[in-house]
């Protein structure tokens, strides 16, 4: 077997039925052998969209994705895509092409050195040039996406090697890296902080979704009934009726998720890093709090904020450990309650323009349990936060760490090859949606019926908000009313639209867009003057939160 | 500033010393001097590596033993935290 064959035999090894990619000179041999296999190959346009798009089917179903590049520029592509699988720890593996072994170092056409580039944005890497490397080095690839904090991890391998005769090697599976159990003497300490306190809080982040321990989390919250706040990641993981759910927290959360951390006095970390556009002034974030931390990785434990009781460990395994009934926290129930009240979204907007967050509180109303939300970067990503209400966490995908624009199409791509039976629904805005719109055409190539909402205020929207916040409304560059007709352009895909520009038309607009055979744009102008609010400025304790004219 | 020594051990790859270059510099922290060598049994690097730097240690040494080919990471006695200890 050819080690284009290798590969092939790796990819089916560990179940892998769809990946995404973008053939070119020196990863030709395995795209020649993929055409004798029935694993499903997704051409995307772009290798960013590629990338992306396997990001989407892995945090859509709870797997590992997989894309493919050639050399060159198509690794560079990928980089993006790869830092954002780091940030948001999700578990890809990437394959890439290499020029010939002899090549490398030469300055050959379309040589970089990947390998060098991927120290910062992936888990791990290899760069294979003996083939005989190839079985052991792929199964390790796919072992360490997948264990412990799950990431990105970069196999570039040579054209000769690809194109060298190996033996049939049998492929060793690796054992999964086994998660610490928790010393005995920090689940007493975490079982008697959580008994004595008065002002408790769970603060949920997305390890509980990548650590498949959702499940167990509500178990937890029924049997406790401790107040909880989730970061962006963690959105769904915890049942928005849930009485005592607040929300997310951080630079545009809820009010009284924020308030409440600042006034709890014991704070229990779950999956979740003390992100700074979640803590806000870090000195000041939860300050008369002892902390729990639950977390699969050790060096997220203490990084920012000083621990009372680590727990390194499995989250399923974890939080059963901690369980208590009968806890006596009626007071501190009845005044997160009453935030909760108090802070409520409010929907009354005057006027008959479309205001966004109606408009995604009626659409949320709206779509079913299954339906995954994808989103860009941006206001709009914000606000669908805040209005959106996901029935799971792999329902709501975002680009959380890094805030990569140009995410939610291929997302969307990704999550409707994972799911295909799911509704799927993209919130996007003008800005993001520009910036990875190439993949329109792998919408119609696949024929995948994803419903795109366009939020449209013609600018860099969230960019604007902080030059008329924090730079004196000085506008640099952040007009888009230069936009394109984005009906026309759907149109030249194949995909039919519409624009709307008022409340009344919302209803019927929604509806046309869940409906609608096929993939559908809904183009929806909304006014320039809305921004997010709440808002933490930068610098401030959560807090200290600015409130909007909306 | 805090100084600091550590000592490392960890599979003998072309790009191990780059992925430790890469992090001490990124998580905040510079190298005052540096010392590799190849254990001739095992095959495996030992590497010292002087580093100073306002963050905290364990901010460095949590992610220097998150990397795939780090056997082992821990903090030497180095001298300046002799000499400060005693001053």
């Amino acid at each position: 077997m050819t080690g284009a064959e290798q590969v092939i035999s790796a990819l089916k090894q560990h179940k892998i039925t769809t990946i995404f990619g973008y053939p070119g000179g020196t990863i030709m041999p395995v795209y020649d052998r993929l055409l004798d296999t029935d694993i499903e190959h997704i051409l995307c346009r772009h290798e960013q969209g590629a990338a992306i798009a396997a990001i989407g089917y892995a945090r859509a179903a709870g797997t590992t994705g997989v894309c493919m590049a050639t050399s060159g520029p198509g690794a560079t592509n990928l980089i993006t895509g790869l830092a954002d699988a780091m940030l948001d720890s999700i578990p890809l593996v990437a394959i890439t092409g290499q020029v010939a072994s002899p090549l490398i170092g030469t300055d050959a056409f379309q040589e970089v050195d990947v390998l060098g580039l991927s120290l910062g944005c992936t888990k791990h890497s290899f760069l294979v040039t003996d083939p005989s490397e190839l079985a052991d080095v792929l199964e390790q690839a796919f072992t360490i996406a997948s264990s412990g904090r799950p990431g990105p991890v970069l196999v570039d391998i040579t054209k000769d090697a690809l194109l060298a005769e190996v033996p049939q090697q049998e492929i060793m599976s690796m054992e999964p890296v086994k998660a610490p159990e928790p010393e005995h003497k920090h689940l007493v300490s975490a079982r008697q902080l959580i008994a004595e306190s008065q002002r408790p809080m769970l603060y949920i982040g997305g390890g509980v979704v990548l650590g498949q321990a959702t499940g167990e989390l509500r178990d937890f919250i029924d049997a406790t009934q401790i107040p909880s706040v989730t970061t962006l990641k963690a959105l769904g993981t915890v049942p928005y009726c849930s009485p005592y759910y607040l929300g997310m927290l951080g630079m545009h959360g809820n009010q009284a998720a924020n308030h409440a951390i600042q006034q709890c006095d014991l704070l229990v970390v779950i999956g979740a890093r003390f992100d700074d556009r979640v803590t806000g002034k870090l000195a000041e974030f939860a300050p008369n709090a002892k902390v729990i931390h639950l977390d699969i990785d050790a060096a997220e434990i203490g990084k920012f904020r000083e621990v009372s009781v680590p727990m390194r460990g499995d989250l399923r395994q974890l939080l059963p450990h901690l369980t208590l009934n009968n806890l006596q926290l009626n007071e501190w129930q009845q005044q997160v309650a009453e935030l909760k009240q108090q802070y409520a979204w409010r929907y009354d907007h005057p006027g008959e323009r479309i205001y966004a967050p109606l408009l995604l509180r009626q659409l949320s109303d709206r779509v079913c349990d299954k339906t995954i939300i994808t989103t860009d970067v941006g206001q709009h990503q914000m606000w669908a936060a805040q209005h959106m209400q996901p029935a799971h966490p792999q329902n709501f995908i975002s680009s959380s760490g890094l805030g990569t624009m140009g995410y939610g199409l291929p997302a969307a791509i990704g999550a409707k090859e994972a799911r295909p039976e799911d509704p799927v629904v993209l919130i996007t805005g003008d800005g993001s949606f520009m910036m990875n719109v190439q993949e329109m055409a792998t919408l119609k190539r696949r024929k995948l019926p994803v419903k795109i909402l366009l939020l449209d205020n013609q600018r860099l929207g969230m960019v604007k908000q902080w030059q008329e916040l924090f730079f004196e409304e000085r506008y640099s560059e952040t007009d888009l009313s230069d936009n394109p007709d984005f009906v026309t352009m759907a149109r030249a895909f194949d995909i039919p639209g519409r624009t709307i520009t008022t409340k009344s038309e919302v209803p019927a607009a929604i509806e046309d867009l869940l409906t609608s055979s096929g993939s559908y744009l809904l183009h929806v102008r909304i006014s320039e003057q809305d921004n997010v609010w709440p808002l933490v400025p930068p610098g401030a304790a959560n807090h200290k939160m600015l409130e909007g004219n909306s | 500033m805090n100084h600091h020594t550590l000592t490392i051990q960890a599979n003998h790859r072309p790009e191990t010393l780059e992925r430790l270059l890469r992090i001490t510099r990124h998580r905040g922290f510079k190298i005052e001097s540096l010392n590799m060598e190849q254990d001739q049994q095992n095959g495996q690097l030992c590497i010292e590596v002087s580093v100073c730097s306002e963050r905290p240690l364990k901010s460095l040494e949590g992610q220097i033993a998150k990397l795939w080919d780090v056997i082992r990471v821990e903090e030497s006695n180095s001298p300046s935290i002799r000499q400060s200890a005693y001053a």
